[in-house]
């Protein structure tokens, strides 16, 4: 429910509320001031009966005058004098209406006599009436007034609320482009805005630091790895060195090597997310993929693994670097965790690139695979970046990837369009 | 011949002087942008060593002022950034080559012999060793004035041996220096065996005696037997 749909019931509940009970109370105080005039006239006629009974030493005739009806009757005695309201028809007049009588008593020669003055009250119904169309045509022009507002004003006053509401919802902390609100000229909304702009400024800022902390820290790693690397390089050149020394040596070159991949891979996943591949140019994947197969060939050959590549001609829109990085990463991975005397096969064509491979390891889990640092069962020597690397190039390139196991083979699918 | 380092990783810069130097080069060394600039000034080298990130100035800025004044050293930008764009603005800016640290040093003394090769104008094209002549104009080794037929991979092999002789090459080097540094290798090297064997049968074959020399599983060493 809208904010000022609600505002509006509650109002509008309140408003016909106070009208009802304002009607009700002009209502009665309305009537009991007219029944008090009516009275008061009555008293008069009473006045002017009495009189006019005193001075002749006769009643008068009962009177009909429009609207007011005198009527004696001989009593036995004495009656109460009161006043009464009574319905009946006037002689002469087809419907009853209402009437308001005063009832005394007058004594005249040692007669009593019972007199009866009545009024009609149809003034007072009709002013009443009245009363009460005013009212119900107030409230119902209220109801439209406050319709009308809420329409068009409100939302008029709202419009800048609005505004800054869609360009917060189309904000992206990583996307480079500053929060921009509208001006507005209500004091609430601009103090909002200005609140909003620095929030995003704030987080823009922290998310910047924390961006180019990953990619500054791996370049700064690189010169202390280089010295290690050419420590180790010119310590092999040692010729006394013994086969335990030259080990150890080796050891720390394969670490280093480990170091420095590592090291490419978080500057690659840094680098993606700081938008450095945003140039898109259509890339002949079929022939930079037979390229690859060429430099793998060696390594499948001394691991004896089968290689069974079905390449159609695919062109896809995507930055050339991020498609060689895609084609070395599926194809490191389908090779590290193949088993020797396995098979890779390789589909690609206009909609897809799959990569599938046998191993030793069963099914994996398809919501773990590609986050970062994921490691299986097996195999410690490797990062656990290279799939999430695929991931992070096919997110960028709007491509989508699956992973599905089949048949004891792992199999990685990227495709190219996904919305078909 | 004389290598100019300029860079300001001491240990770094020593690593490097200390392989590169041999009866063939003197190394010297500048730490940083006005020792360098002034020596740039100075001497004539064959080659210079350049990092680009130096205390007091860019090397970058080194790189035109030689470039500016006409000096024909060879360059070769070693850097710690990697992205194409600054391979690129290396290039543009009249380096000879480009490579990003952490290299190996027997991959910096490849480029550096490469980037000498290539500036001295004896206008031969052609590198002798013992019995081996290559070619590099037509990539042709010849033993003996006898021509042997190598793979591809086998006559850079051989180049980068040649390049690195007498000298102790790690297997990973040599990996990275045959495949790219990109390649997760995983740490198995065993098929740079196959070459190394081909290479060696193929010299052998020839009549050259075997120039590689195995050193405990850790790397391989090239020197007259």
């Amino acid at each position: 429910m809208k904010l000022f749909t609600r505002y509006s019931r509650i109002n509008i509940l309140v408003i016909i509320t106070i009208f009802l009970i304002a009607a009700t109370a002009l209502f009665f105080s309305i009537n009991y001031v007219m029944l008090q005039q009516v009275d008061e006239s009555l008293r008069i006629e009473e006045g002017e009966v009495t009189t006019y009974t005193h001075q002749y030493g006769h009643v008068p005739k009962n009177m009909i005058v429009k609207d007011q009806l005198t009527h004696i009757v001989p009593a036995p005695g004495p009656v109460a004098r009161q006043y009464t309201t009574a319905r009946f028809t006037e002689p002469g007049d087809s419907r009853p209406e209402d009437f308001r009588q005063l009832t005394f008593s007058l004594q005249t020669g040692g007669q009593w006599y019972r007199v009866t003055v009545s009024k009609s009250l149809e003034d007072m119904d009709m002013l009443i009436h009245s009363i009460l169309i005013i009212s119900i045509v107030t409230i119902l022009a209220i109801l439209m007034a406050s319709f009308l507002i809420n329409r068009f004003l409100l939302r008029r006053l709202w419009q800048d609320f609005y505004r800054s509401l869609e360009a917060v919802g189309g904000f992206k902390v990583g996307s480079g482009q500053p929060l921009e609100l509208p001006t507005s000229r209500i004091d609430e909304f601009s103090f909002m805005n200005l609140n909003l702009e620095r929030l995003t400024q704030q987080a823009r800022a922290d998310y910047h630091v924390l961006k180019t902390l990953s990619e500054n820290a791996s370049h700064e790693l690189q010169t202390p790895i280089a010295i290690i690397r050419s420590k180790l390089d010119l310590l092999i050149q040692d010729e006394h060195l013994s086969e335990a020394q030259s080990q150890a040596v080796q050891s720390a070159n394969n670490a280093v090597q480990r170091l420095v991949q590592l090291n490419q891979s978080l500057l690659l996943l840094a680098r993606i997310g700081n938008h450095q591949y945003d140039t898109v140019s259509s890339v002949q994947l079929d022939a930079e993929l037979s390229e690859k197969l060429t430099d793998f060939q060696e390594l499948w050959q001394a691991q004896q693994i089968r290689v069974q590549p079905q390449l159609r001609p695919a062109v896809v829109q995507m930055n050339p670097e991020l498609a060689h990085f895609l084609l070395n990463n599926l194809l490191s991975n389908a090779t590290r965790h193949n088993c020797a005397g396995g098979t890779i096969i390789i589909l690609l064509d206009e909609q897809s690139l799959e990569v599938s491979n046998t191993s030793q390891v069963p099914a994996l889990d398809e919501r773990v695979i590609f986050q970062r640092f994921y490691k299986g069962a097996q195999s410690m020597q490797n990062n656990g970046l290279g799939l999430s690397i695929v991931r992070q190039i096919c997110d960028v390139s709007g491509f989508t990837i699956h992973y599905r196991f089949e048949a004891g083979r792992h199999c990685f699918r990227v495709c190219f369009a996904p919305g078909s | 011949m004389k290598i100019l380092v300029i860079e300001d990783e001491r240990d770094l810069a020593q690593s490097i002087c200390s392989y590169l130097a041999n009866e063939q080069f003197i190394c010297e060394y500048a730490s940083d942008f006005p020792t360098a600039s002034e020596k740039i000034a100075l001497y004539d080298y064959a080659c210079i060593i350049l990092d680009i990130s130096l205390p007091g100035g860019n090397g970058i800025d080194l790189l035109r002022e030689l470039k500016e004044s006409g000096k024909l050293d060879g360059v070769l930008i070693i850097s710690a950034r990697d992205s194409i764009d600054d391979k690129v603005n290396g290039l543009n800016a009249g380096a000879d080559d480009y490579l990003t640290k952490p290299f190996h040093l027997p991959e910096l003394a490849a480029r550096v012999a490469a980037i000498i090769r290539r500036k001295s104008f004896d206008g031969k094209n052609i590198i002798r060793f013992d019995r081996l002549e290559l070619d590099l104009y037509r990539r042709q080794v010849t033993i003996n004035q006898s021509p042997i037929d190598l793979t591809r991979k086998e006559y850079e092999l051989l180049l980068y041996f040649i390049s690195n002789k007498n000298r102790v090459i790690a297997k990973n080097a040599i990996a990275i220096h045959l495949w790219g540094d990109s390649m997760d290798l995983a740490g198995n090297y065993d098929f740079i065996y196959t070459h190394i064997k081909n290479l060696r049968k193929k010299m052998v074959h020839a009549g050259a005696p075997d120039y590689i020399k195995s050193i405990y599983g850790m790397g391989y060493k090239f020197m007259l037997a």
